[in-house]
């Protein structure tokens, strides 16, 4: 077998820059020794070698952050990342909090990726690409440090991710002149799949959520599709780990058809003639899941539902974490134009 | 073995293709304009961070990423194989990905009993607080360096560290091992019960602490993590009024100052918890400057001790300090058969109790131990040392480990001598120099510091453990230092509030005072008075550097156990470990507040 991945390794390394490789295959060894095949995590080590950030109220390239709590007693806390408007070198404590002045402000509430197991709001890579959400949509970004898999499962995340829209929406500092908080969802791999489901409830529960943005979001069903039996172990990602995520998100006993994993299978919700908010999805090409994110797409458009597809045939996981590519820059070009469009 | 072949779409044989792969194979996900740019960085080849990784919090040269990316192959190859091939593995510095993926592939060059000894791969622990086969062989010490590569007979080690409770979290409270007051006993293992108060006010921005640290050392200005608690209108309102008061200090403008002083008082009024306390501790400071009634409160050595003690029970910061600081110094200490350590501020002599137990454990015996204790006078020149000392030799005693204790009284560690101190050579007695808060005061006098990093140097030792308190209460501009000041007692005090029981004990009343004390010694004095000059690790990590000294890493190792010690200990789950390249930081929620570093003499090349 050794041969096999050989090949699937230099394969990979032809179509990503040396640096992104050595990140990506660094994350893939990282997490190869954080799951046990029992499926609990080695939480610890996974903290351990996660790389963080603090936030900084000192504003840098135009963007400081502070933390706060969303939720006290359950310790959810989310990162807010805003423009510094040039003139002070610091933020005062009581300008945090100070009502944004444009007439317009989109506020992007992010769920970062990590396969429902990994990562955390102040992940270096997730502070550093929200940071770049800021600038490029002159938004407001709060990142959710929602709770994780295995320890928390299903619907903890989707739960933290709907206490959060509350939040943002309650905020009357966040308000832009209309009074009301303009609010986008957005998220990549698993936080993808938060996004469409926090969207759904606010559906149900008549929050207006103005678009919804899905990074390579994580979905999945029992069947074997074909990218995942091309792609198997080619670029980063096998077969074994997307089950084994998850079996750690999922109820005990459920299967991927569960419509947290597949929203458009069996299980799925019925999405016509609900407003749902315009999708932008981004698939990576050769990302082994592509065709879950596929199907998920033609569901959004089968129930009548405004979506856009990116597809972006040579890439792999993860590109969006480093700007030394054209798929990273295109698709903060799309994500730009999608947030201003309607705003 | 290299099987480079980032080049050849045609997928055939061609190895050594050229260094710094840029993936040709589709142009079109590379934009030209930086295509150029790439093959600059590819051709400089220096020894030059690449910048993208490090805004990542990886620092790896330009020049190495090609051998990173086969050694990365590599261990992937062998999980493949293997999958439970490092799942004993102590890892150091993740951020530093060549020395990572270089220590992993020469754990697997060691000696094949060190990974197929079936005993280690067997073995299980059943532990509540472990998850199954993790600490089973690894000695939890740290005696398996992979960095030096030490042959540790780790069959051996395995049958003593099976159960590796030894030294741990058991052995922390020292208090256990090591008879006192009945009161302390009770209050030791508190877990929380208490639900959080509601009405925590706003924290506030807090002290600097370097946005980049993990990148390529480029940190330009001072950042400020802060943590919002709950917005609430009379919380800003007292933040905005005390951060006025302190304008108008700062601008000598005593008038409106003192009308701002009372308006805080009032504000303080209606608050509670946390927030109450910190602005009212901060108001009497502030009125302490206004009115130049300077605190003299230094004076009694035993009190403030006391205080420590209370802090210590109440919350888990010293007790981290100490633990972090003894993993280091045990590893350092693996090899040696006679050790001394020499502790700048012994006080009660908490952090020595779980050392020496740990020592006795030692596979082959404990080593011969030498405690030199370093201490402030007493009021009626009582020797607090001695009496520390002997307590700590009755343990000694009851365990079997051989032990000697010298008790050095001074003001200040600037007039210590290194000669006093009996140092023997490194070959026959391993050195370690412990410092638990005790740097930072030294910044009040000038050459202090450097003098005592000078007579450091000169005890030649194999290890030197530092903690101090993640914040820069230093700066020049008072204002600046009162920002940050309120910053981090904020976090501080929260997380008393988060931990303690209600109703409030004594011991969380006395740990508020130690505090409270502190933030007057920030506010209200100057000069030589003004001991409470904290800085962060990355000016400590700076002057430790140009004085001599390089980082020893702690590992996954102490990092998961100090994490296991917070849940037990401090019954809240606003404690978090960090790892920085190397050093471990203890904070609530997303604040660092203490780190821990640790050192040893740059080797020269006579060495």
């Amino acid at each position: 077998m050794a041969g096999i991945n050989e090949v699937n390794r230099n394969e990979s390394k032809m179509v990503v820059p040396l640096n992104t490789w050595v990140l990506i295959s660094n994350f893939k060894l990282a997490y190869n020794l954080l799951r046990r095949p029992d499926g609990t995590f080695n939480r610890h080590l996974a903290e351990f070698l996660d790389r963080k950030v603090p936030a900084n109220a000192t504003p840098v390239d135009g963007v400081f952050s502070f933390d706060v709590f969303i939720n006290r007693s359950t310790s959810l806390l989310s990162r807010i990342y805003r423009p510094a408007h040039g003139e002070e070198p610091q933020i005062n404590i009581a300008d945090l909090e100070k009502p944004v002045t444009a007439e317009v402000v989109p506020v992007i509430i992010f769920f970062h990726g990590g396969s429902f197991a990994h990562s955390s709001a102040n992940s270096t890579i997730y502070d550093t690409l929200c940071r770049r959400l800021v600038g490029i949509c002159k938004a407001v970004v709060v990142s959710v440090n929602y709770r994780r898999a295995p320890e928390n499962r299903y619907p903890c995340a989707y739960d933290d991710g709907w206490a959060a829209l509350n939040w943002v929406n309650s905020r009357t500092w966040l308000q832009s002149k209309d009074s009301k908080v303009h609010i986008y969802l957005a998220g990549d791999s698993s936080g993808g799949n938060i996004v469409h489901h926090v969207a759904l409830q606010a559906v149900e529960s008549n929050i207006e959520v103005l678009g919804n943005i899905l990074l390579n979001p994580m979905f999945g069903g029992e069947e074997r599709t074909e990218s995942e039996k091309r792609f198997d172990g080619k670029y980063f990602v096998t077969i074994r780990d997307r089950d084994w995520y998850w079996r750690a998100f999922l109820p005990e006993g459920e299967d991927r058809d569960h419509p947290a994993c597949n929203p458009f299978g069996p299980k799925g919700k019925i999405l016509e003639g609900i407003k749902f908010p315009k999708s932008l999805v981004v698939v990576a090409g050769l990302d082994l899941i592509q065709d879950w994110q596929l199907d998920y797409v033609k569901g959004l458009e089968k129930a009548g539902q405004k979506v856009k597809l990116l597809y972006l045939e040579k890439a792999t996981i993860g590109f969006y974490l480093l700007p030394n590519n054209n798929h990273f820059y295109t698709v903060m070009d799309e994500i730009s134009a999608f947030v201003d469009s309607n705003c | 073995m290299n099987k480079r072949n980032h080049q050849d779409t045609s997928g055939g044989a061609d190895y050594g293709g050229l260094p710094g792969n840029l993936g040709k194979s589709d142009s079109s996900s590379m934009p030209s304009g930086k295509a150029k740019m790439w093959e600059e960085e590819r051709d400089a080849g220096t020894g030059v961070d690449d910048e993208l990784l490090a805004v990542l919090g990886y620092k790896v040269k330009s020049s190495e990423m090609e051998d990173v990316a086969d050694k990365l192959e590599q261990l992937g190859m062998f999980m493949d194989a293997a999958p439970n091939i490092f799942c004993d593995t102590v890892h150091y510095n993740p951020s530093d990905l060549y020395g990572w993926v270089q220590s992993m592939l020469s754990e697997l060059n060691n000696p094949p009993n060190t990974i197929l000894d079936p005993m280690l791969q067997g073995q299980q622990i059943d532990d509540p607080l472990l998850a199954p086969a993790e600490f089973s062989s690894v000695p939890t010490l740290g005696f398996l360096n992979s960095h030096k590569q030490r042959q540790i007979d780790t069959t051996y080690s395995s049958r003593i560290y099976n159960d590796d409770s030894e030294y741990d979290l058991r052995a922390i409270p020292g208090s256990a091992a090591y008879p006192q007051t009945q009161d302390r006993e009770s209050n030791r293992k508190r877990l929380k019960t208490s639900s959080r108060s509601n009405s925590a006010p706003p924290l506030l921005p807090s002290s600097p602490q370097p946005a980049g640290d993990a990148a390529a050392g480029t940190v330009s200005e001072p950042s400020r993590p802060i943590v919002l608690a709950d917005s609430q209108e009379t919380g800003v309102r007292l933040v905005h009024t005390l951060m006025a008061c302190a304008e108008a200090v700062q601008q000598e403008n005593l008038k409106l100052a003192d009308a701002l002083v009372k308006q805080v008082g009032l504000l303080a009024a209606s608050q509670a918890g946390a927030m109450k306390k910190v602005a009212t501790y901060f108001a009497q400071a502030l009125g302490s400057r206004i009115y130049r009634i300077y605190p003299q409160d230094c004076l009694d050595a035993s009190y403030s001790d006391m205080l420590q003690m209370h802090f210590y029970e109440t919350c888990p910061y010293l007790k981290f300090a100490h633990f972090t600081a003894n993993q280091a110094i045990l590893e350092a200490f693996a090899t040696a058969s006679r050790v001394h350590v020499i502790d700048f501020g012994l006080k009660q002599g908490m952090q020595w109790p779980a050392l020496i137990q740990a020592l006795a454990l030692k596979p082959g015996g404990p080593p011969a131990f030498r405690l030199t204790g370093i201490g402030p006078p007493q009021p009626d020149n009582k020797d607090a040392l001695q009496q520390v000392g002997c307590k700590l030799a009755e343990l000694a005693e009851r365990i079997g480990v051989e032990f000697q204790f010298r008790g050095f009284v001074t003001n200040s560690l600037a007039d210590i001598d290194p000669s006093m101190l009996d140092i023997l050579p490194p070959e026959e007695e391993a050195v370690a120099v412990n410092s638990v808060f005790e740097l930072h005061p030294l910044l009040a006098r000038p050459g202090a510091i450097d003098k005592v990093l000078s007579s450091i140097k000169a005890m030649k030792p194999k290890i030197v453990a530092v903690v101090e308190q993640e914040a820069n209460h230093n700066g020049p501009v008072f204002m600046d230092r009162f920002t940050e000041a309120l910053h981090y007692y904020s976090s501080l005090f929260d997380s008393l509030e988060g931990s303690a029981l209600v109703p409030p004990t004594q011991d969380l009343m006395f740990s508020e005072e130690y505090l409270g004390r502190q933030i007057c010694n920030v506010v209200a004095s100057e000069g030589t008075d003004r001991v409470e000059r904290h800085e962060t690790l990355t000016q400590w990590r700076t002057r430790m550097g140009s004085s001599g000294f390089e980082p020893v890493h702690l590992g996954s190792n102490a990092f998961k156990q100090a994490s296991m010690l917070l849940a037990l200990f401090a019954g809240g789950d606003g404690y978090r470990v960090d790892e920085n390249n190397g050093c471990l930081m203890l904070g609530w929620h997303t604040r660092p507040l203490i780190a821990t570093s640790a050192w040893q003499l740059i080797a020269t090349d006579s060495s």
